[in-house]
């Protein structure tokens, strides 16, 4: 009996919890769907008496999100695929290779994770536009190209690869290259996926960083070309929330296929929300 | 291949060595095997044939090619480990396949070789398979199917039977010896199991703190152990030792004087300690006391107390009692004696 209650209430909290995060998605969805009056009514209401689709079509029109969209399919894909790269090689030397003053290097690198990402946000961008890079991609995309957070994740998995498949794919005839790409990164799809997915997230919900060192509206990026919709588009909360949806569409598919990995990916680490 | 080692040393950081000086000859198309307890430098040696390791010194020879200073892929080898060491994202045709892609072979060529190779080891009914789904045993038999793929020099197996259940070990080692004979490649075979060793090697190399105890076949070890370490860790069960004070006289006159000086410990192996005197090859007779003697399936043990020592022997045949007193004919071809520093100065072929 008292377990039973013990399992509603555990439910009942569950679902609460559930229906609060949801609300503000259910609101997005529906507002983005009413007329200009409904937006505004109180008590509000949920369902829209006329599905209004041409909120989206409208929004779409008012501002280039379309440039956005693109703008952030290349930025997240570029630094995703930069950083994996730039990791993964790292990883396999810090696990795998004897240099010197490897693990020297290795707390130095280790002490970068502990400096707040907003202190690094103004050296940063004075030294991009020393290097004249301010307003293009590069600005967008080279910090961003490597990443000890995952270059230390990758670590911890390559190493617990047993040292005997080294071997094995040495005897077999594997170079080292070899050996990285197609034993040692197939065998780590698992984490490899999950900082993918965790780079992914971040680099497109990005914001702070493409607002300082893009000031054109070519070079926005979706969460950027959105804050200066909101400017924009006023108090047409319909609107709005159309472009919304729009911008965070992408993630929310995304998170519905790999979930499995983001979670995997949040615990295995234990560092990134 | 003929492995020859002269000389090899290994040491890390310069200091503690881990091999002092082995100097051996694996002959061309045998299985050998190392043997030692754990710690004694076997894997390591075995690391070195197959260039995954450098000696600090000494040079190792294929045949009549130097090939100290070469790499793993340059000499040729084919490895198995102990935990099989397969390539998990790969099925067991591609992992058969690895080695034969690394070397460029045509896709066709090496699939039509690694099927081959899938039934010398009785695993071509399982090629779709990822390693993961398959048993201990299938899995070391696609470890061997991969390490011949490649038509190795040598065949090296780390300690490849310990993580397999003991039924299940003694058909692998049969199959081990099988492929062996059907392929004519030269093996070695690491192993801490005395069993395994005797069993399936046409020699057998100890090993004890690095340094080679012996090298000779199995019945050779057994029969004229070279010390005092390969008598003990030679046979099951484990040969009696004692000082040779604890002997009060009984083998004077029996054995020169002169090398009784020198002995230090006596080795009797359990089956020369016989109640029966069969054979007219008696050293000596002792008198003792059974402190409990066992029976299980074909074996019968006795526990006995002799001058104060724990003797143990397999040869009581009358029906005994705990605490009787026991006369036993000494058989002069079970009896070993060591000086000070292990070696055997009688017992055994006196040239042997």
């Amino acid at each position: 009996m008292k377990l039973k209650v013990a399992m509603v209430l555990r439910y009942v909290i569950l679902i609460l919890g559930a229906a609060i995060m949801l609300m503000p998605f259910l609101w997005m969805l529906s507002t983005s769907l009413k007329t200009q009056p409904e937006t505004v009514k109180i008590p509000p209401i949920w369902i829209p008496k006329h599905l209004l689709f041409s909120n989206y079509v409208n929004a779409l029109k008012e501002a280039p999100f379309v440039q956005y969209f693109i703008n952030s399919v290349i930025v997240t894909t570029v630094t995703t695929l930069g950083q994996l790269f730039t990791s993964i090689l790292a990883a396999f030397a810090f696990s795998r290779l004897n240099f010197y003053g490897k693990n020297i290097l290795f707390v130095i690198f280790l002490g970068t994770m502990m400096v707040p990402g907003e202190m690094l946000i103004i050296p940063n961008f004075v030294t991009l536009s020393k290097m004249h890079l301010i307003n293009t991609y590069g600005a967008l995309i080279i910090p961003w190209l490597a990443s000890f957070f995952t270059v230390f994740t990758l670590r911890q998995t390559f190493q617990s690869v047993p040292d005997q498949i080294y071997y094995a794919a040495k005897i077999d005839g594997a170079s080292d290259w070899h050996y990285l790409w197609h034993v040692l990164v197939p065998i780590s799809k698992s984490t490899i996926t999950a900082v993918t997915v965790l780079q992914v997230i971040g680099s497109w919900n990005a914001f702070m960083w493409p607002l300082i060192v893009t000031n054109t509206e070519k070079l926005r990026t979706l969460p950027v070309g959105l804050q200066a919709f909101t400017s924009d588009a006023g108090t047409n909360y319909a609107w709005l929330m159309a472009a919304s949806t729009f911008v965070i569409f992408p993630m929310v598919v995304l998170y519905i296929f790999l979930q499995k990995y983001i979670i995997a990916g949040i615990s295995k680490t234990g560092l990134k929300g | 291949m003929e492995v020859t080692f002269k000389d090899v040393t290994l040491s890390y950081d310069g200091k503690r060595e881990i091999l002092h000086h082995l100097n051996f000859t694996i002959p061309e198309g045998t299985l050998v095997s190392i043997l030692g307890p754990s710690g004694c430098g076997k894997s390591t040696t075995l690391m070195m044939i197959s260039g995954l390791l450098a000696p600090t010194s000494g040079q190792i020879f294929f045949g009549d090619q130097d090939v100290t200073k070469k790499d793993a892929l340059a000499r040729k080898v084919g490895m198995v480990f102990q935990n099989y060491a397969l390539y998990p994202h790969l099925s067991v045709l591609d992992n058969i396949e690895f080695p034969l892609k690394m070397a460029k072979v045509s896709k066709k060529d090496r699939k039509k070789k690694a099927i081959e190779l899938a039934k010398l080891v009785h695993i071509d009914d399982q090629l779709d398979k990822k390693p993961g789904a398959l048993s201990g045993g299938q899995q070391q038999r696609v470890a061997i199917a991969r390490a011949l793929a490649k038509e190795p020099s040598l065949l090296l197996l780390d300690e490849p039977l310990s993580n397999l259940d003991a039924r299940l070990r003694i058909e692998m080692r049969q199959e081990i010896r099988r492929i062996q004979q059907e392929t004519g490649v030269t093996t070695i075979f690491v192993t801490h199991d005395q069993d395994e060793a005797l069993h399936i090697s046409d020699h057998i190399m100890v090993l004890n703190q690095g340094h080679i105890q012996q090298f000779s076949s199995a019945e050779t070890l057994y029969d004229n152990p070279s010390n005092l370490f390969v008598a003990q860790f030679i046979g099951e069960p484990v040969i009696n030792t004692l000082d040779i004070t604890d002997f009060a006289g009984e083998l004077d006159g029996q054995i020169d004087a002169d090398i009784l000086q020198r002995t230090q410990k006596v080795g009797i192996r359990p089956e020369a300690l016989q109640d029966h005197n069969t054979v007219a090859n008696t050293l000596a007779t002792i008198t003792t006391k059974v402190t409990r003697s066992e029976k299980y399936g074909r074996e019968k043990n006795a526990l006995l107390e002799f001058h104060g020592q724990r003797l143990l022997t397999t040869e009581v045949q009358a029906d005994v009692t705990d605490g009787q007193e026991l006369p036993l004919y000494l058989q002069r071809n079970g009896v070993y004696l060591f000086d000070k520093d292990g070696v055997r100065i009688f017992g055994g072929d006196q040239d042997a």
